[in-house]
């Protein structure tokens, strides 16, 4: 898979970037032969639109999977209709090496696509809600 | 250096700022500050010119809060929509070149292969994807963004610009209005063009194709440091005129204002003082120069008009 991360620095050492379309440098990673390529964002001094703009950079570039800290809402858009995968979450504290070895470990899951429903449509959610209650008695003390 | 306010705007930008198919005078009354007077002043200066006699066009520019109808005690009518272009992609005509994407400053369009763009950014309806199309497989779709009135008592026409709240097209609302008034050129002596208050596109968009330019300021921190900036913009504009001082008789040093004037090589025109008269006919919707003519500030608004006549009239 070729992984795109979203970085501080051109080295695979260097921080991860955790915003997307203004991250300075974006390592992009054969995920099995973990050759890697660092490319200047050039979107991400953009007044406007750094994030479609950068979507659209690593969609001719032809990534499949985006690993990053967060998205906008167009770039949000912009990967939903290309089909490259994306994984949200990576924290600044981690370098893009122990990003990459979390990701392959499937620390990182894919960002949940949005059902295909109409924003304003029925809802179709269903509560996951499985936690233990948090009372705690009254030991018999009244 | 910093870009923007200190970049020479080159000759042929400057010839087309102040390019004019018609005689009629147009004057510019802006500030920089809000709430300096800029309203009032040409409210003012606009009703004298009437009174004497003159056919007048009064521009409300300020589209973000337009409030000149509301000291002339004038209803909004006879509207007219602002639209701007928002791209429609006929994707049988398309041929996925990707020029649009690429012309595009606001990175607005995605293109997958063999696709035609999706718009997914905002889109400030520039018509530059539509130049660059070759197969014209774009067409220009509307997006209302505002509202333009006009309204006549005797021989004050006022022109008003609204902006739709929440939007950031302002400057197209007030390039519409512009178009609307100078299209009637025809029909007035003169036009005075009250702006919004800032140094932006509204107020550059709004000053375009002015003879003078009258700049309202006061005796205060906040008045000079605004008064420097919309000072710097008409020089970089290459706009001339005067400057006007408000409430001059506010107890705070004036050198600060003076030396700003000098600097930009700028003269008062004419100095206000607070006036209980003024605030009274602000309150009431009704220009100072029609309610209490005797008034020191009306006195002054009426010379200025005289002034103008003189300069701008023959």
């Amino acid at each position: 898979m070729k992984l795109c991360i979203t970085s501080t620095g051109k080295k695979i050492e260097a921080n991860i970037d955790t915003t997307f379309g203004r991250s300075p440098y974006f390592l992009i990673v054969d995920t099995e032969s973990n050759a890697t390529e660092a490319i200047e964002n050039t979107a991400a001094t953009q007044g406007h639109g750094a994030g479609i703009a950068a979507a659209q950079f690593l969609v001719d570039k032809g990534v499949d999977g985006v690993l990053t800290g967060y998205v906008g809402p167009n770039a949000f858009k912009a990967f939903q209709a290309s089909g490259i995968k994306l994984f949200v979450g990576a924290s600044s504290r981690d370098t893009v090496k122990e990003a990459l070895a979390k990701f392959k470990k499937g620390d990182y899951n894919e960002a949940p696509v949005p059902p295909e429903v109409p924003p304003c449509g029925p809802g179709r959610g269903r509560g996951l809600g499985r936690g233990p209650g948090w009372g705690r008695g009254r030991c018999g003390r009244d | 250096m910093r870009a923007g306010l200190t970049e020479k705007l080159r000759p042929e930008v400057i010839a087309y700022y102040h390019e004019k198919f018609f005689p009629t005078p147009v004057i510019g009354v802006t500030g920089g500050k809000g709430g300096v007077g800029k309203t009032t002043v040409a409210v003012n200066i606009a009703c004298a010119l009437a009174e004497m006699g003159h056919k007048v066009a009064l521009v409300d520019a300020d589209v973000d809060a337009p409030d000149a109808g509301i000291l002339l005690g004038m209803a909004l009518e006879n509207a007219v929509d602002v639209f701007i272009t928002m791209p429609l992609i006929d994707e049988s005509k398309c041929n996925s070149c990707g020029a649009c994407v690429k012309v595009c400053r606001l990175n607005a369009l995605f293109l997958l292969k063999d696709k035609a763009p999706l718009l997914l950014g905002t889109c400030n309806g520039c018509e530059a994807c539509l130049l660059v199309c070759e197969t014209n497989a774009i067409d220009r779709g509307q997006k209302a963004v505002g509202t333009t009135y006009k309204k006549t008592r005797g021989n004050l026409t006022l022109y008003t610009g609204e902006l739709i709240p929440s939007l950031e097209e302002s400057a197209n609302v007030v390039e519409k209005l512009k178009g609307r008034v100078f299209q009637d050129a025809a029909d007035f002596d003169i036009i005075l063009v009250d702006t919004s208050p800032g140094a932006h596109c509204n107020v550059i968009k709004a000053l375009q194709g002015s003879d003078s330019v009258i700049t309202v300021t006061e005796p205060t921190p906040l008045g000079a440091h605004d008064f420097a900036l919309i000072l710097k913009l008409l020089d970089i504009f290459e706009l001339k005129g005067a400057a006007f001082l408000n409430r001059a008789d506010l107890p705070s040093p004036r050198s600060e204002i003076e030396r700003i004037a000098r600097e930009h090589n700028i003269s008062f025109a004419a100095k206000v003082d607070r006036d209980d008269l003024l605030i009274k006919s602000y309150v009431s919707g009704n220009p100072i120069v029609t309610m209490f003519p005797e008034a020191a500030s009306a006195i002054t608004f009426v010379r200025l008009a005289h002034e103008i006549a003189r300069e701008h009239l023959t």
